[in-house]
């Protein structure tokens, strides 16, 4: 009898458990909260001290927490040195690195929870990158900026408003930074390579792939490295991709410009002539020390502050003794956009942090001079431009803004898809292991369109 | 009605009741709910949502289709897992029944043994991600190690230890090593200090040497703690995830070749949400486990 008893419990439990869990299948809504649906997501809620304060338009009927997504800890500094935050608004961030998806992943999971999300674990605002955005500009989880009163784009840079609207122009979001990008080399490097460190004579040494290429040859003839990664210049190329990642039928192709790196790279690699390394990583970034060996570095204004603190090193590093040119090859890279979450219960206090970051001259300005930063507000940055008074003293007192001023008009955003994140990185990873000679090309390509097809089922691969 | 009697059964049921519960929510569900889910198409694409819709054992037959070289990629990650194990487990089984011995052996009376145990089984305390976020970093082109190598003079250029499938392979098992030797060092000294003393003293006496007596006393009654060693190590084995997913950051470098079945369980997982293969993947996971486990439990407990 007790047997039976016992049995029929554990009978009722099962099926109670397999109904629910059936349910959950079809449904696919869970209903956890975003902070504990992710991995391992750091949640910090601060009240941040005020430096400069912006007008204050929280409305009645805000709610009490602001809730920001992002995957690295930059523009919080921003937001907490320069950004008054309203009375009665405490802001939560939700930070989970990007690497391998994760941030997309974690952003994915509480956009998608978003309705039946209470109002206070409601995303109201979240950072997305070039590599990705297009994903979230073209869905339901963003909303138009302009009915939320951000109305002034004038002093924005095109391509960033083009960047976060939607195929009907709607515009989703704001970029705080633009990013027109550099060959950022070593002055004193430079000087033995190439007999003068002045960014116009080495830009004239540097002009094409084919000066660049040859140069390199030159930089190894004196025991330098030209990068000090394969995929240092990597974004040069993909970003002025001619061709989508993916073609009308979801087939992956590949752009010329990115067999164009591949065959550079493979040239590189069999010669010396760089460091076969991923860029974020220390085999790559001790080359910025004093005793590094590396002359090239790639990247736009925010690359300076946020990757080569290892240059800045007091003791270690070699302050000064960098500049930027243009390179072979004009060029973007990164950004990042501010988009307004779909459902936000603080509309008044988004809009009012878009503003405070694009249109507010005073907040850009010290964002220039004190934090390096291109910013997304033409009228700022040239008058930045023409100050004779103004040098990046990083850059050896060069005036990295006028230069940057010079390449943002020229900044398309094209060809770009939902994929671009991961295909870029795992071609990187997987044509790294072709480069060091661990696998033959046909191998290393292989194991890319399987780490493709791993993540993108729908994506047709080439066999 | 009435029975004769106090029957004080129900309490056991009572007792054991939380563990089977327990088991159910945890372990027996989902686990139904994997084989379930198997059948479906049921991915993210973006933020949309594909499926779930049945599609039979489409989901298997992906899996066991060969690639363009011939390769079927499941059977590749599933030799990986065994390599990587057995790597590891090999010695890690021969160290710590050595080391068991020693600890036990009345004739040696190792001292401070409590210190050694301790020692042994410390790295078992420490994160698998951490420990091998260690490894990374000791091991990587500007890490100490290459350091050394080159401070000594015995190689120019560093070695790439994450760009050689033999490295790779033997970090990984050499962390699962040192991880584990120890608590099955403490399975091991358990099982051995259960065997009578007497029958040591007795094969002593008898004239047996110590390689005698292991054989033909500590060996054949220790059988069944070291099945159960083996078979709990094994199940361990083929669920390899941290270690070699920290240390090769994912990708399972060079070629794939320390890519392991969880991992590529976890490939589906991470970017797609694709439950479907996922699930299948776990399948055939949970298969291959339930037909090693009675190789081993047969091999090894046949003798009689």
């Amino acid at each position: 009898m007790k047997k039976f008893v016992s049995l029929l419990l554990a009978l009722v439990m099962v099926l109670a458990l397999v109904a629910c869990g059936g349910g959950s299948t079809t449904t696919e809504q869970p209903a956890n909260t975003p902070s504990t649906s992710t991995d391992t997501p750091s949640t910090s809620t601060d009240t941040p001290a005020p430096a400069a304060s912006t007008d204050t338009g929280a409305a009645s009927g805000e709610g009490k927490v602001f809730n920001i997504y992002a995957w690295n800890e930059e523009f919080k500094g921003f937001f907490e040195k320069y950004y008054t935050v309203p009375d009665g608004v405490t802001v939560n961030w939700v930070i989970v690195p990007n690497t391998d998806g994760a941030y997309q992943k974690a952003l994915d999971e509480a956009l998608i929870n978003q309705a039946d999300a209470a109002d206070d674990d409601k995303v109201d605002m979240f950072l997305a990158e070039a590599d990705y955005i297009v994903k979230y500009t073209n869905s339901e989880a963003t909303q138009d900026v302009k009915a939320l009163g951000v109305t002034d784009f004038s002093q924005m840079y095109p391509y960033t408003v083009s960047t976060a609207s939607d195929a009907n122009g709607v515009v989703k979001g704001v970029s705080f930074q633009c990013c027109p990008a550099a060959l950022i080399y070593r002055r004193s490097i430079a000087k033995d390579v190439l007999g003068t460190d002045d960014p116009d004579q080495v830009q004239a040494q540097l002009d094409s792939w084919e000066k660049y290429d040859a140069v390199a040859a030159q930089a190894k003839a004196k025991g330098y490295y030209m990068t000090a990664s394969e995929a240092a210049d990597f974004r040069v190329f993909s970003n002025n991709c001619t061709m989508p990642w993916v073609d009308a039928n979801n087939k992956l192709q590949f752009s010329p410009e990115i067999t164009a790196w591949m065959e550079q790279q493979e040239n590189f690699a069999k010669n010396g002539y760089t460091v076969l390394s991923d860029v974020w990583k220390e085999d790559c970034t001790n080359q910025m020390f004093k005793d590094g060996k590396t002359m090239c570095f790639f990247g736009p204004a925010w690359y300076f502050n946020f990757c080569m603190t290892n240059a800045m090193d007091p003791d270690k590093g070699c302050y000064g003794d960098w500049a930027i040119c243009e390179g072979p090859q004009s060029y973007f890279w990164g950004g990042t956009w501010l988009l307004a979450a779909t459902g936000s219960d603080n509309p008044a206090t988004l809009a009012d942090v878009m503003k405070a970051f694009t249109v507010n001259e005073d907040i850009c300005t010290k964002l220039v001079k004190e934090d390096a930063q291109f910013v997304n507000n033409k009228k700022v940055n040239e008058a930045i431009a023409s100050d004779p008074n103004y040098g990046n003293d990083f850059l050896g007192g060069q005036n990295d803004t006028k230069f940057f001023c010079e390449h943002a008009d020229n900044i398309k955003f094209e060809n770009h898809t939902i994929y671009d994140q991961l295909c870029n990185e795992k071609l990187q990873e997987y044509y790294r292991e072709y480069l060091k000679g661990s696998v033959d090309k046909d191998a290393a390509m292989q194991n890319f369109y399987k780490a493709i097809g791993e993540n993108y089922p729908t994506i047709v691969l080439p066999q | 009605m009435k029975k004769k009697g106090v029957s004080y059964a129900k309490w056991g049921y009572i007792f054991i009741l939380p563990f089977f519960l327990a088991y159910l929510v945890f372990a027996f569900v989902p686990q139904v709910m994997t084989i379930y889910n198997s059948f479906f198409m049921n991915y993210r694409e973006g933020l949309t949502q594909v499926g779930p819709k049945f599609i039979g054992f489409q989901n298997y037959v992906a899996l066991f289709t060969p690639d363009a070289n011939g390769t079927i990629d499941i059977l590749k990650y599933a030799g990986n897992t065994m390599v990587l194990w057995l790597l590891g487990a090999v010695p890690q089984i021969l160290i710590a029944l050595l080391l068991a011995i020693f600890f036990t052996s009345y004739r040696l009376n190792i001292k401070g043994q409590q210190f050694f145990k301790t020692v042994i089984y410390m790295p078992n305390l420490i994160m698998a991600s951490a420990f091998s976020m260690l490894f990374f970093t000791l091991f990587s082109n500007v890490g100490p190690v290459n350091q050394f190598i080159q401070a000594m003079g015995w190689s120019d250029v560093p070695i790439d230890f994450f760009a050689r499938t033999v490295t790779v392979r033997g970090l990984i098992s050499l962390m699962n090593f040192l991880m584990w030797f120890g608590n099955t060092t403490i399975l091991l000294m358990a099982g051995i200090m259960g065997i009578d003393q007497s029958l040591f003293e007795a094969a002593n006496i008898d004239g047996a040497n110590s390689v005698q007596t292991f054989f033909k006393v500590t060996l054949p009654l220790l059988t069944p703690i070291l099945v159960y060693t083996v078979i709990t190590a094994m199940i361990g084995g083929l669920q390899m995830f941290d270690v070699p997913q920290v240390l090769t950051n994912g990708a399972g470098t060079p070629d794939r070749t320390s890519t392991t079945l969880v991992m590529f369980l976890n490939n589906y997982l991470g970017g797609s949400k694709n439950y479907g293969m996922a699930g299948a993947i776990s399948v055939i996971i949970f298969i291959i486990t339930g037909i090693l486990s009675l190789i081993v439990y047969r091999s090894l407990t046949k003798k009689d």
